[in-house]
C-alpha cells in the first residue's frame, strides 16, 4: 500500500498546539523576537563600522618611486606591470618634471632656486601615486610594488591599513561570538515553548508510539511549530528593525556628516534571510531536542 | 506467532520481574494471561511491545526477533500490533471517529482509505452511532470499543490487551470480551491480561498463570483446576 501523510494535517495540528499553549507561544515569539531585533541591530552596527571603517582605508594610498635615469618606455612598461596588479583603484604617474614643477610652485617666490636642476639636472624621481581598494591585502601589493624591476622604493601606510584590519577583525569577532550568544538564547527560548507543547501532548506522543507512527511524523507537527514561531518572531523583528533603521537614516545620518550609512535596501535582504534562518534552525533543533527522551521507542 | 524462550527481565531498580519465561502462542490463538498483582503480567506486555528489553532470553513475535531489533524498526513492527489499556487512553479532544482514523493516519494511510474503513471498524465493535462523541460524553464500555476500534484500525495479527476489563462494570466487562472473541474469529491472535475469575471461567480459554515472575501455570480451561 502507498503510504501517504497528509501535510496539511500535521500543519493543522502544530496551529492548533499552537493556539492551545496560548500564553507560552505569545511569550516566546516576543523572546525570540527580542532576541532577533538585538542579533539584527547588532549585524546592522557591525555591518556600517565595516563600511567606514573601509572608506577611512579608501584613503590609503601608496607612493611608489622609480629608479632614475630610466628611458621612457621602461617607465610606461613599469606603469603597465603596476596596472595589471590585483586590488589597484588607480595609478597616477608624476614625471620628476611634474614633481619639480610641483616643488617650485610649493616654493612661491622662491622657486626660482630649482630653476638651475631643470632638465637633464632634475634630482628627483619619477613617481607612481597608487590607491587600492582592500586594506587587508595592503602588504601583498606593498610586496608586489617592490619586486617590479625600476621601482627602488616604495612608501606606504601599512601601519594605518594593519591597525584598519585588526580593528575589523576585533569587532568581526567579538560581534560574532555575540550572535552566537544569542542564538544560544534564541534556541533555548524555542526548546522551553515545544517542550511545554510536548509536555501537553505526551499522551498523544505516546498513543502514537503504541500505534507505530514513525518518528518523525510525531517530530514534524513540533518541528513545524517551532518554524512557525521561529518566522513569526523574525517577520515582527524585521518589521521593527526596518522602522527603527529608516528612522535613524532619515534623521541622525544627515546629522553627522563624517558618517555613511548603509542604505536599507542595501542589507534588508542579508538581515531577512538571517531572521528566516534562524527561525528555521531554532524551529528544528528546538523540536528535536525537545522530543528525544519521548523517542527512544 | 509469539516466542518466549528463557524470558528474564529484571528492571534497573533490581527487581526481578520475570524470572525465566517459556511459552509459546500460534497464530489465531486466544490466551488469558493471569496472575497476582506484580506478578510481571503486564511486563511481559511491554516486552511484547517492545517497549522493554529482556535481560536475558529471546522474543520472537511474527518472526521479528524483538532481542536484536533495532530502534529504528520498532515503530514499524508495532503496526503489526494492536494494543487495548486498561485506562482506554483516548484522545479527550478527538472524537471518536478522530480517534480511530487518526491511528490511521499516523501510519500513512491515504485518505480515502481511512474514510471507508473508520465506519466498518466501528461497526464491527457496535458503535456506529456514536462516532461523533468525544470520549467524555461516553461510558466506559463505550470507550474501551473505540480503544479496541484503534486496535483494529491498522488491521494488525495480534491484538493484546492488559486487563482491558480492569475499569468496566461486569455486564460491560461480557460484552468486551465477547468483542475480544469476535476479533479472535476473525483470525487474529488475541492475548488479555485480566484479573477476573469468572471471565476466564466463562469463556474456557487457554490460561497462562504467573507468579513471581515464573509461568506456574499453563492449560486450556478455567482458572483454577
Ligand atoms: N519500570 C519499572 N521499573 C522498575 N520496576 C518495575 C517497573 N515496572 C514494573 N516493575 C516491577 O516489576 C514487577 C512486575 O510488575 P508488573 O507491572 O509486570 O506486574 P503486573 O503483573 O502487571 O501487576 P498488576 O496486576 O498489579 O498490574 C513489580 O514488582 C513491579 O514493581
Ligand atoms: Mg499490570
Amino acid at each position: 500500500m502507498k503510504r501517504r501523510y497528509s501535510l496539511t494535517y500535521l500543519i493543522g495540528e502544530s496551529f492548533k498546539s499552537l493556539w492551545r499553549n496560548g500564553v507560552m507561544s505569545i511569550a516566546s515569539v516576543t523572546v525570540l523576537m527580542s532576541c532577533l531585533i538585538v542579533i539584527g541591530g547588532f549585524a546592522l552596527i557591525i555591518l556600517n563600522i565595516n563600511k567606514n571603517v573601509d572608506r577611512l582605508g579608501l584613503m590609503n594610498e601608496m607612493v611608489a618611486f622609480a629608479d632614475y635615469d630610466l628611458t621612457d618606455e621602461e617607465i610606461a612598461s613599469i606603469k603597465d606591470q603596476i596596472d595589471k596588479l590585483e586590488n589597484i583603484n588607480s595609478v597616477d604617474h608624476i614625471t620628476k618634471d611634474e614633481a619639480l614643477e610641483e616643488l617650485k610652485a610649493n616654493a612661491g617666490e622662491f622657486g626660482d632656486v630649482y630653476a638651475e636642476l631643470e632638465g637633464e639636472e632634475n634630482p628627483l624621481p619619477d613617481t607612481f601615486h597608487i590607491t587600492y581598494n582592500d586594506n587587508s591585502k595592503a602588504s601583498t601589493l606593498y610586496y608586489q610594488l617592490i619586486q617590479i624591476d625600476g621601482i627602488y622604493k616604495v612608501n606606504n601606510r601599512l601601519n594605518v591599513a594593519n591597525t584598519i584590519d585588526s580593528i575589523k577583525n576585533g569587532i568581526s569577532i567579538v560581534g560574532v561570538w555575540f550572535l552566537a550568544i544569542l542564538f544560544v538564547v534564541s534556541v533555548f527560548v524555542i526548546v522551553n515553548t515545544i517542550k511545554l507543547a510536548v509536555f501537553a501532548r505526551r499522551n498523544e506522543i505516546e498513543i502514537m508510539r503504541y500505534i507505530g507512527a514513525s518518528s518523525w511524523f510525531i517530530t514534524i507537527p513540533f518541528i513545524f511549530e517551532g518554524i512557525i514561531i521561529g518566522l513569526l518572531s523574525g517577520g515582527i523583528a524585521y518589521f521593527i528593525v526596518y522602522l527603527i533603521y529608516r528612522y535613524i537614516e532619515n534623521n541622525a545620518a544627515s546629522n553627522i556628516q563624517m558618517l555613511s550609512i548603509l542604505p536599507f535596501t542595501e542589507v534588508n535582504m542579508l538581515l531577512l534571510a538571517g531572521f528566516v534562518i534562524i527561525g528555521i534552525l531554532t524551529g528544528i533543533i528546538g523540536s528535536c531536542t525537545s522530543l528525544r527522551k519521548y523517542l527512544k521507542a | 506467532m509469539i516466542d518466549f524462550k528463557n524470558v528474564k527481565k529484571v528492571y534497573s531498580n533490581g527487581v526481578i520481574a520475570l524470572g525465566g519465561v517459556d511459552f509459546h502462542v500460534n497464530d489465531g490463538e486466544f490466551v488469558f494471561i493471569v496472575g497476582h498483582s506484580g506478578a510481571g503480567k503486564s511486563t511481559l506486555m511491554k516486552l511484547l511491545l517492545r517497549e522493554e528489553i529482556v535481560t536475558s532470553g529471546q522474543v520472537f513475535v511474527n518472526n521479528h526477533d524483538l532481542t536484536k531489533m533495532k530502534n529504528y524498526r520498532v515503530p514499524k513492527y508495532r503496526r503489526e500490533l494492536g494494543v487495548v489499556f486498561q485506562d482506554f487512553r483516548l484522545l479527550p479532544n478527538k472524537t471518536v471517529y478522530e480517534n480511530v482514523a487518526f491511528a490511521m493516519r499516523a501510519v500513512g494511510t491515504p485518505a480515502k482509505k481511512i474514510r471507508k474503513r473508520v465506519p466498518a471498524i466501528l461497526s464491527t465493535v457496535n458503535l456506529y452511532d456514536k462516532f461523533d462523541c468525544f470520549p467524555s460524553e461516553l461510558s466506559g464500555g463505550e470507550k474501551q470499543r473505540v480503544a479496541l476500534a484503534r486496535a483494529l484500525a491498522n488491521n494488525p495479527k495480534i491484538i493484546i490487551a492488559d486487563e482491558p476489563t480492569g475499569n468496566i462494570d461486569p455486564k460491560m466487562s461480557m460484552e468486551i470480551m465477547n468483542l475480544l472473541i469476535k476479533i479472535n474469529r476473525l483470525d487474529k491472535t488475541v492475548i488479555v491480561v485480566t484479573h477476573d475469575q469468572k471471565l476466564v471461567d466463562y469463556f474456557q480459554k487457554r490460561v497462562i498463570t504467573l507468579n513471581d515472575g515464573k509461568i506456574v501455570d499453563d492449560h486450556v480451561g478455567g482458572m483454577f483446576e
